[in-house]
């Protein structure tokens, strides 16, 4: 046995000294004394051999193995040292390839959001896609045949209630969320809602049937329309940078009163005007307004005790804005050359 | 809706030093939102006054002419289609570079070989009217070179304000309205229209008219009123200007009236020619009723709609549009004026059954003022008789009338506007804000009692926080600091699935996946090619397209989908989505707080696909993706034979994903599926790709992510593993899993199997595969050799006994 494998340590020791390069050493080193190299397989012969010879054969054999690594080693060292001297790295090829993955836009923005609000002490809250009537329009002060119904167009579910109605709707908002969020959590409340929204427009560069906001609402003891100012103002310069001020007008909604919107200073130009603003300076970004007590009382909240303010941004639009997309149908176009891109 | 400047000024003076713009942005700053801002003049630039000198055919075209034309400085040669055009004709020339009101940019142009620098205007494409029928001959004394604008001395600026910033406010939709209003936010002088209908009223041999409203909750307020001595006849030029100012086509004087009065007071009017008309009922339309609206449809009514009928049939839609039977034509003598206020619901719902939208229907539906039925009557008689001075009114004045109006008075204590607004206004401010805008109030002690004007009171003002929303936005938003609450912190209760989404996607984001969002909605047609059955999908009842007609039940479908879309470009891609999806049963969240009725089952869902060109490879690659994810999340997960899959499932390469036990068998939670997509069904997608799909159950991630542990530390074994090889060959049909299994089965020592190769190829038969395995036998004590190897020695038995393996010497 012992014979047996110092003839292989010759055989080894051999083939070492032909030996002009790393890939052949490398191959070597496989053949004899990979896992399934012809040493390995001596060893594991070894164990079949009787136990009393079985020590000190072991130790031997073990002695001859490490003496050829260490021989293999050396030469490793020798070629290798050789090597880098002789080619220099060409440092201005590319680098291999790694694949990397991508998070869609959206989501980004919408993380961004979310982390910002966490951090003044905001809950996140999620509610159903596919809404009643009553959540979506009803409870937040939108009763059938209210005008403001006219400037949301709303896919219905094509199931009618006892009355014969449609009474599904694909939420055209994520106020739906609010009424939910008040009579499951109460007051003192303060949440965001990010999320899929629908109305039933036609597509274009500029018109998308389903789209994304955050909604966000607090609701206390004094709380006010400064208060609500605040907030937006610290919004605004966290997403376009801290000269950025707010505008606010009115604006009708019926969940709100008093409602505004809400223009941030335009970042492109910063107030001056030009194409992205349409002159005018400001980018008008979001829709707020201190919460309707009908919308309070239908959550279950005493408006007389508490009030609150309510707010809503587009990531569409806020998505367009940061990244100059021309196409807002792109969002939803599950095309990768898009995708890739963020 | 288009506001006149000049007809504004009628109603409260302007200061010449507020410009338009100022005035349009203190509207859209403090009432509603302005979206343009035009001269009449700027309308017509480089729009002249031209003289034709010549006309001849084109060469080389039988139905185009060439005619030359004096403008002043020169004489151009202008290609032109109309047939109406002579020699000596007065005609609007639009000069190179003209930009025309419906955007067509004038161009110096080569017609059929022929130059042409300008183009003669029709009326309807200088934005005069709609008629099209030939080029607008101006007066004979049309002075050559002339701007058109000065022509036509328009010198009115046109103030456009958004309709949807108008929807609750009912008493804007009139210039008198706004007017008003601007008096209020600048603090001018606001001159009502004041009126005196007893005075108009007719003195002798008044007829009665035979007028009847059967139920008062369709028509809160019908007023009616004849008049005799009408000539109809074109309005007189003022009437016509203001008209085509704000964008409304003149048709005759009486019309025209009407048209103005709404545009003036925001009462619609209607005129009816009296000799067509027996008598009028206001009414529910019967079963099965038509009649043809002014529009010439033949309009087929629902039982609901309310009408103006006489005894025989319908004369009008109310609060819609009338009809051709009582028309107003050049054989007029005699009308009835209506002046009338209908059910703002009722007239919603037939303008959106009808899809007729009009200017009536508009105002009527944001909930008008029935008290502004006698302003849009006075006013409209008061016209007549300055544009016709023989008319006179003929008939007693009907009114018929049952409303209820909440006017209040609204009380409210002064503090409480800082409460809610966050900043001081003085009391005086308050007050005066208020009174300009027409509410009445009484101050006594701290508190304020606030009558509501009858212009506000249908809908828009009725609570506290609609007088605080007026004493705001007059103040100015802009005025009022933004400040920070003082609230308690505490820290905000987490949402676990947000949570869990965010780490699976930024899991699968480290596995180069890309997130695609696809549209909740799928198509029958879609779900056919893959062998879907979309009887059992929720249906939109409007859908936009035939391509989104359901709601769709998995994320797989649509995600299959975007492999049509990405193909070409790449080689092999891996995409992911999470989304919802609605089931068509009962879910657990409510529909509303009246019932115990829930919504559709709707949840959320990860869908992942990898698509590729070789085929090898890509099922274990998405599997492997799959345990590369769950690992991340803590969650051991183990593939089992498919219980029930889809019909575009490769029937060879599908299966079930569960919760693992630790040792690659299920622990009873589905978490999800993955299979090969069919390539019978790519191939009638329009697929080239291999493709794997996965779909998991957020819920159910969810529920296994929270029982997780968190990871512990496993100290380094004092005692030394052994390793061993085992390499055998099998049937390809013997599952991994089940050796697997055997193996852990077989000897607690069995510490870790670990799969280093597999191999398929002739050389060992093509039924079979050799499976090559590392055995790591651990113990509390150290193993020996021969220990270890009499265990193997039993489980290579086992192994050909059980799965016929070949065992493979090393
Ligand atoms: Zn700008």
């Amino acid at each position: 046995m012992i014979e047996k494998i110092n003839n292989l340590k010759k055989e080894i020791l051999d083939k070492l000294s032909e030996i002009k390069d790393s890939k052949a050493l490398a191959d070597l080193e496989v053949f004899y004394l990979g896992r399934k190299g012809e040493f390995t397989k001596i060893l594991r012969d070894i164990s079949n051999v009787v136990p009393e010879k079985r020590a000190a054969m072991g130790k031997a054999a073990n002695q001859i193995k490490k003496e050829i690594q260490e021989k293999v080693n050396e030469f490793k060292m020798q070629f290798e040292s050789k090597e880098t001297q002789e080619g220099e790295e060409d440092i201005t090829l590319p680098g291999v390839k790694f694949e990397t993955g991508h998070l869609h836009p959206i989501t980004q923005l919408q993380y961004e959001m979310e982390d910002l609000f966490t951090s003044m002490g905001f809950m996140t809250l999620s509610g159903p896609e596919l809404e009643s009537d009553y959540y979506n329009f009803e409870a937040i002060n939108i009763p059938p045949y209210h005008p403001a119904r006219d400037t949301q167009d709303t896919f219905y579910i094509d199931s009618k209630n006892k009355e014969g109605e449609n009474d599904l709707v694909m939420r055209t908002h994520t106020s739906s969320v609010q009424v939910r969020a008040m009579q499951k959590h109460g007051a003192p409340l303060k949440a965001i809602v990010p999320g899929r929204v629908f109305r039933s427009e036609a597509t274009d560069v500029r018109h998308e049937h389903t789209f994304y906001q955050v909604e966000g609402f607090v609701i206390d003891r004094d709380i006010t329309f400064s208060h609500m100012k605040g907030i937006l103002e610290l919004v605004g310069k966290k997403l376009f940078g801290p000269e950025t001020k707010i505008r606010m007008r009115p604006k009708y909604y019926p969940f709100v009163e008093p409602g505004s919107n809400g223009e941030y200073t335009c970042f492109l130009c910063h107030g001056k005007g030009c194409n992205l603003c349409k002159k005018t300076g400001w980018l008008e970004i979001l829709g707020s307004g201190m919460i309707h007590p009908n919308v309070l009382r239908a959550g279950g909240i005493d408006p007389d005790e508490y009030q609150g303010y309510a707010f809503g941004f587009g990531l569409n639009r806020l998505a367009q804005l940061r990244y100059k997309t021309d196409d807002v149908r792109l969002f939803n176009s599950g095309d990768l050359k898009f995708i890739k891109q963020f | 809706m288009n506001l006149s400047l000049n007809w504004l000024r009628e109603y409260v003076d302007i200061p010449k030093k507020i410009k338009a713009e100022e005035l349009g942005q203190s509207l859209t700053m403090h009432t509603v939102e302005v979206e343009e801002i035009r001269s009449e003049a700027e309308k017509f630039k480089d729009i002249v006054v031209g003289k034709i000198i010549e006309v001849k055919k084109h060469p080389n075209a039988d139905r185009l002419q060439i005619a030359l034309v004096d403008i002043g400085e020169e004489k151009l040669s202008i290609v032109c289609g109309a047939p109406n055009i002579a020699p000596g004709q007065k005609i609007p020339v639009a000069l190179v570079g003209a930009v025309l009101p419906n955007g067509l940019e004038i161009k110096k142009a080569e017609v059929r070989g022929e130059v042409s620098k300008g183009m003669l205007c029709a009326p309807d494409e200088i934005g005069l009217g709609d008629d099209h029928s030939g080029i607008l001959i101006l007066d004979k004394n049309a002075k050559v070179a002339k701007p058109l604008a000065e022509h036509f001395k328009m010198e009115d600026t046109i103030i456009e304000v958004d309709n949807k910033s108008l929807s609750n406010r009912p008493d804007l939709w009139g210039h008198i309205g706004m007017a008003r209003e601007i008096s209020a936010i600048h603090g001018l002088k606001f001159k009502d229209y004041s009126y005196d209908l007893e005075k108009d009223s007719c003195k002798s041999d008044c007829e009665k008219l035979n007028i009847k409203v059967e139920d008062h909750k369709d028509c809160p307020r019908y007023m009616a009123v004849s008049m005799k001595g009408i000539k109809i006849a074109d309005s007189p030029k003022w009437i016509q200007e203001r008209l085509l100012a704000v964008g409304m086509r003149p048709i005759n004087n009486i019309v025209d009236i009407t048209n103005y009065v709404m545009l003036e007071t925001g009462q619609p009017m209607h005129a009816f020619d009296k000799n067509l008309v027996d008598k009028i009922i206001v009414r529910k339309a019967k079963k099965g009723e038509e009649m043809k609206t002014l529009d010439g449809e033949n309009r087929k009514l629902e039982e609901n709609t309310i009408v103006i009928a006489d005894s025989a049939k319908p004369l009008a839609i109310a609060g819609v549009m009338g009809g051709e039977d009582s028309e107003i034509s050049s054989e007029t003598k005699e009308i009835i004026f209506e002046s009338a206020n209908f059910d703002f619901v009722s007239v919603r719902k037939t303008s959106n059954k009808l899809s007729l939208r009009t200017e009536s229907s508009a105002r009527f539906e944001k909930g008008l003022d029935p008290n502004l039925c006698e302003k849009g009557l006075a006013r409209a008689i008061d016209l007549v008789k300055q544009i016709i001075p023989e008319a006179e009114v003929s008939s007693d004045l009907v009114d018929h009338k049952k409303f209820e109006l909440n006017l209040g008075p609204i009380e409210i204590e002064l503090d409480w506007f800082e409460q809610i607004l966050g900043i001081a206004i003085p009391t005086k401010k308050i007050i005066n804000t208020l009174n300009n805008l027409g509410f009445s109030t009484e101050e006594k002690e701290d508190k304020i009692k606030v009558a509501i004007p009858t212009w506000r009171a249908t809908k828009d003002v009725s609570i506290k926080e609609d007088i605080a929303e007026e004493i705001a936005r007059i103040y100015g938003y802009d005025n009022i600091p933004g400040s920070m609450p003082k609230l308690e912190m505490s820290a905000p209760i987490q949402n676990t699935e947000l949570k869990l989404l965010r780490k699976i996607r930024e899991a699968l984001k480290g596995l180069a996946f890309a997130e695609v969002y696809n549209y909740s909605f799928v198509n029958e047609e879609q779900l056919k090619k893959m062998g879907i059955d979309s009887s059992d999908y929720i249906p939109l009842a409007n859908p936009l397209s035939a391509n989104q007609t359901l709601l769709r039940q998995k994320i797989s479908t649509n995600l299959i989908s975007n492999v049509v879309t990405n193909q070409a470009r790449f080689d092999k891609f891996s995409i992911f989505e999470i989304g919802t999806v609605f089931l068509n049963h009962a879910g657990e969240i409510n529909k509303d707080n009246r019932s115990e009725e829930k919504l559709p089952y709707q949840e959320s869902r990860l869908g992942m696909l990898i698509a590729a060109n070789k085929d090898k490879g890509i099922f274990r690659e998405a599997k492997g993706a799959a345990e590369a994810m769950f690992r991340e999340l803590n969650i051991d997960i183990a593939f089992c034979e498919s219980s029930a899959q889809s019909n575009w499932s490769d029937k060879q390469a599908m299966a079930d994903i569960y919760l693992s036990d630790g040792r690659g068998s299920s622990a009873g939670v589905l978490l999800g599926t993955i299979s090969k997509l069919d390539p019978k069904i790519a191939k009638s997608m329009g697929i080239k790709k291999s493709v794997t799909v996965m779909e998991f159950f957020v819920n159910e991630i969810l529920t296994t992510s929270n029982k997780q542990q968190d990871k512990l530390y496993k100290p380094a074994a004092k005692y030394p593993a052994l390793l061993r090889d085992l390499a055998f060959v099998v049937n390809k049909k013997i599952a991994f899993s089940d050796i697997l299994k055997m193996i852990y089965d077989h000897n607690d020592y069995i510490e870790e199997v670990e799969l280093f190769d597999v191999y398929e190829g002739e050389s060992i038969g093509a039924d079979n595969k050799n499976l090559a395995f590392r055995v790591r036998y651990q113990a509390d004590r150290t193993l020996t050799a021969d220990e270890v190897d009499n265990i193997q020695k039993e489980l290579l038995k086992k192994l050909s006994e059980q799965f016929e393996a070949q065992i493979r010497d090393y």
